[in-house]
């Protein structure tokens, strides 16, 4: 009793450690990741030279300038977009469209649930928040909206869209400062996202995906409401290959289940495969329904991950 | 050798009920498991379900790995018991050796060519005895010198045995066979097949021989003899006899002592035997200090005893005596036994005494002091040392005729007062007597040795009122009023005369300067301050336990004792008195010292063997005890029995290890 009372207040003593690390974020974005942002927007500018900034066509009919198609005149149309040629040749009321210029939308979606607290020597969420925050510089640089939003078991806080690089700091004081902690319930946040966020754009949702309830009715909430998914896997090295053996009662962070188990090699074997095998099915899920994805671990520099999404092509067009 | 020597039964089976209860408590604490923290709890899970269908075949290893525990614990407990392989040998002996380390086993007739002690040849006899025990025996060593010593307990182990046998060094002092003999068969009651076996060469007093028992004591007028006598009913002794020559001088009595009468000289006795068979020649030597005092040759007829006395030898500065053997060119002069060649004495120390005289002119006192041949005088007046009391300063005794000083000379000066008045008597005044007659003294007290007072007059006397708790006694009564008084005030000493000495205009006070008493109180007195003893005895035999004063120890209880080798043992002090143990001949000194390590008091003592007994090394080949002649041991019966626990220990490592193998291998968990 005293050995599972001791192991037990061993467990909370680094839990607490644990979690005051990951709350300490005063560092996270120092002068010296923000001339690696600054890098990054350099290095963005030379991959995607001659793309028109900050102007994405959609099918939306508007007051743009270029001509896109014509419809049949209905009642309360504006009088001025009637092709009036049109009407003299074929003797037809239609109505020219042209397709509207808008701005593009990037939400951040970073994931600040208790699994994401792991991860040594940088915690899962330090290393989502800097290619989060990378992310919204390029994109903020390029004159696109960006808006983070923080979720776990709810949308947690809301950093509304805007634009221009100067609006980066704003985004550092948001992301050092947001509540984080809580279980994983990716349906419930996405539902609660779009249903907070009209209009339509780049979804960048950067997780480690552990939800017991499965990642697909989150992402598929996404797609079904015009989102585009972006969907970045951040992973610890040592919860893909954890290096335990003996008899150990396993408890989860974020339930706080506790199962008894004896590791052995074969099991540790076993379970790293179950990891891959669960990564693989995220894959799987979003190659097939063509959603961009990546999957990194904490070992990976954040601006080598962000120069991999930037040369794949998915992150800006 | 046991895994855990003599444990009883019944502490052996809670030892045994507390380690099971350890053990599968600590299997308990074992399966308690360390808690890890995971990200995502469902992929274990998802592993585990495969593991699951073998759950029960895990339980059970569990159970296999606490049974492999339990076993492993039997065994040590198993091994605990000392189990023994084959049939108990019902003549299996409990054998106590009697290891004779006296004095005489130092002579040097161990082997022919005389480079082996005796003891060395009892050390071969008694390793020959130990390596043929059978396995069911044991035995144990015990040394026998001035005093019995369990070298060992029983113990069937033959090397530790014979390494115990091989460290045995002889002393100096004669054997106490009567009280190895006891402490043996105190140490062999209830044990079954009681076997002592006595190694020597025999050199024993024939009282102790004698004072032994075969039987149980039957009533009659010889009861308390065989009560006091050693009871070897039901044990077997044997005798291993060791020693081959005989031929030995030694120095059987040495001894010195000042004259009464005169103290600066001093005579000595020396006793001289030839234990050998054949006419001996020696020189005998007589030394003090580094000087020759007398060197003579003598010639000794076979078992001749010679006695020499020196008589008016004069003092000199060194009071250590040394008296030697050696032998002369020529035939008779093989000694075998050194030991007893040289001999030690001390004269009791003597040192002048400055005495410093406070008096106007009495001649009595005055000429009573120049008489004493051992103090160098001085003379002031009363008024000479009021006016400069520091004049008292380095002298050892300082007298007051009739005159009581305000200021007291500093210790450790000693004071003899005569007549002390007023507050400043060194005794509290009690009041005073006329025409007093001593009705009483304490003989006993060194001041009053040979003296009597009883008819003394006195026409007047202040008496005194002795604080025994500030060390105050009295020495003479009047009736039960004290008029001489001693005190004691550490290291310093005082005596206070009641009444006046003769004086001009006083001559009729006392008679006492008339009387033949008068000038051996003051000798009396001046030996006491100086702590001369005529009668202390400062040479002893090694071996006996001697309780020596220590003069002007009250509070001590302890004393040490620096050996002739120079080591440092401690001895208590009880009323005084210190115990000295002699175990080597030579000189010793024994100093008592005060809380603080300051030296309170010392005494110089020298310590010969002088015991004619073991000086006779003729060895004896045949040892009778209380008149039954003691035969050889036999060879003793070779019993097949093996012991097992060093097997069962290894087998319980082997499995030990094995679990620790496959616990890390994961075969077990």
């Amino acid at each position: 009793m005293a050995t599972a009372s001791a192991s037990l207040t061993q467990i909370k003593a680094s839990a607490a450690a644990r979690d005051k690390r990951v709350a300490d974020r005063s560092e996270l974005f120092d002068e010296r990741f923000l001339k690696t942002l600054e890098h990054l927007h350099m290095v963005s500018r030379k991959v995607f030279a001659g793309n028109i900034r900050a102007e994405r066509r959609t099918r939306k009919v508007g007051s743009g300038i270029e001509f896109a198609d014509h419809r049949t005149y209905a009642r309360g149309d504006d009088f001025r977009y009637i092709d009036w040629n049109l009407y003299g040749r074929l003797d037809k009321l239609l109505l020219r469209l042209f397709e509207e210029e808008e701005d593009l939308h990037i939400y951040i979606l970073v994931d600040v649930s208790d699994s994401m607290a792991i991860g040594s020597p940088l915690p899962k969420l330090h290393y989502a928040m800097q290619v989060g925050a990378a992310l919204t510089y390029v994109g903020l640089a390029n004159l696109d909206r960006v808006a983070i939003i923080p979720f776990a078991d709810r949308v947690i806080d809301r950093l509304p869209p805007s634009r221009g690089k100067n609006r980066i700091f704003r985004v550092f004081d948001f992301l050092r400062n947001c509540d984080i902690g809580g279980k994983t319930e990716l349906a419930e946040c996405m539902k609660a996202f779009v249903t907070q966020n009209k209009r339509r754009g780049l979804a960048v949702v950067i997780s480690d995906f552990y939800d017991p309830d499965g990642f697909e009715q989150g992402i598929n909430t996404l797609r079904y409401n015009k989102f585009e998914p972006f969907v970045l896997q951040v992973y610890d090295k040592r919860e893909a290959e954890p290096n335990l053996h003996g008899d150990l009662a396993l408890v989860d962070c974020e339930t706080g289940d506790t199962r008894e188990v004896t590791v052995s090699k074969s099991l540790l074997e076993q379970y790293t495969k179950a990891h891959e095998s669960y990564c693989k099915e995220l894959e799987a899920y979003c190659t097939k329904y063509a959603m961009p994805f990546f999957r990194t671990h904490t070992s990976i520099p954040f601006d080598e991950l962000v120069l991999k999404i930037f040369r794949s092509g998915g992150f800006l067009r | 050798m046991s895994l855990l020597g003599p444990i009883p039964l019944g502490i052996f089976v809670y030892i045994a009920i507390g380690a099971a209860l350890l053990a599968v408590g600590a299997y308990i604490i074992k399966m308690r498991r360390r808690r890890f923290e995971v990200p995502f709890s469902q992929l274990w899970r998802r592993v585990l379900e495969q593991k699951d269908a073998n759950s029960l075949w895990k339980q059970l290893k569990r159970l296999i790995s606490l049974l492999l525990i339990l076993i492993i614990l039997g065994i040590v407990l198993f091994a605990a018991l000392d189990p023994t392989l084959g049939a108990v040998d019902r003549k299996a002996r409990s054998v106590v050796v009697l290891f004779d380390a006296s004095a005489s086993m130092k002579a040097t007739d161990g082997s022919e060519d005389g480079k082996q002690t005796r003891l060395d040849a009892a050390k071969a006899r008694t390793k020959r005895l130990i390596d043929s025990m059978g396995g069911g025996d044991v035995a144990m060593i015990m040394k026998v010198d001035g005093q019995a010593t369990p070298m060992s307990r029983f113990s069937s182990d033959g090397p530790m045995l014979n390494k115990i046998v091989d460290g045995i060094s002889a002393s100096d002092t004669p054997a106490d066979l009567t009280r190895a003999l006891g402490a043996a068969a105190d140490a062999l009651r209830d044990r079954k097949n009681p076997l002592i076996v006595i190694v020597s060469d025999g050199a024993f007093p024939e009282a102790q021989l004698g004072l032994v028992r075969w039987d149980e004591p039957k009533a009659g007028p010889n009861i308390e003899k065989d009560l006091a006598a050693v009871d070897l009913s039901k044990i077997d002794v044997r005798y291993l006899p060791v020693g081959r020559r005989s031929d030995n001088v030694g120095i059987v009595a040495f001894n010195v002592r000042r004259y009464i009468a005169n103290k600066a000289a001093y005579e000595v006795y020396i006793e001289v035997q030839n234990f050998g068979q054949e006419p001996a020649h020696r020189q005998l030597a007589l030394y003090n200090g580094d000087t020759a005092v007398d060197i003579k040759r003598i010639d000794l007829a076979p078992g001749q005893r010679l006695k020499q006395i020196y008589p008016k030898l004069p003092g000199s500065a060194d009071n250590k005596l040394r008296a030697s053997l050696r032998p002369v060119e020529g035939a008779g002069g093989s000694d075998a036994f050194a030991l007893d060649d040289q001999a030690f004495a001390l004269l009791p120390e003597r040192k002048k005494q400055k005495v410093l005289l406070v008096t106007d002119d009495n001649l009595y006192l005055e000429g009573a002091i120049l008489v004493y041949d051992n103090v160098d005088p001085s003379k002031i007046t009363p008024a000479e040392y009021d006016a400069r009391p520091q004049i008292a300063d380095g002298f050892d005794v300082v007298i007051f005729d009739d005159h009581t000083p305000a200021v007291m000379p500093p210790p450790p000066a000693s004071l003899l007062y005569f007549h002390p008045t007023g507050e400043h008597s060194p005794v509290k005044i009690r009041g005073s007597l006329a025409n007093p007659r001593i009705t009483e003294s304490d003989e006993g007290h060194p001041v009053m040795r040979w003296v009597t007072l009883s008819d003394v007059y006195m026409d007047s006397t202040n008496t005194f009122a002795p604080d025994h708790k500030k060390g105050e006694t009295a020495v003479a009564y009047s009736v039960r009023d004290t008029v001489i008084a001693a005190k004691r005030d550490g290291r310093r000493k005082i005596l206070a005369f009641g009444f006046s000495l003769p004086s001009p205009g006083r001559e009729s006070a006392t008679d006492l300067p008339l009387r033949v008493a008068f000038p051996m109180l003051l000798v009396n007195t001046l030996d006491w301050f100086a702590g001369d003893q005529t009668d202390l005895l400062t040479t002893y035999p090694t071996g006996v336990r001697e309780r020596i004063p220590l003069d002007g120890v009250v509070n001590a209880t302890e004393a040490e004792v620096k050996g002739p080798d120079g080591s440092i043992t401690k001895t208590p002090v009880i009323d005084g008195l210190a115990t000295f143990y002699g175990a080597r001949v030579g000189y010793y000194d024994v100093i008592a010292k005060d809380a603080k390590g300051t030296p309170i008091a010392q005494i110089a003592l020298a310590a010969n063997l002088a015991s004619p007994t073991e000086s006779d090394i003729a060895p004896s080949t045949e040892l009778s005890l209380g008149g039954k002649k003691l035969d050889a041991p036999e060879a003793f019966s070779i019993t097949r029995s093996r012991k097992l626990w060093i097997y069962l220990v290894l087998f319980a490592l082997a499995l030990i290890v094995m679990e620790w193998i496959t616990y890390h291998r994961r075969i077990t968990v």
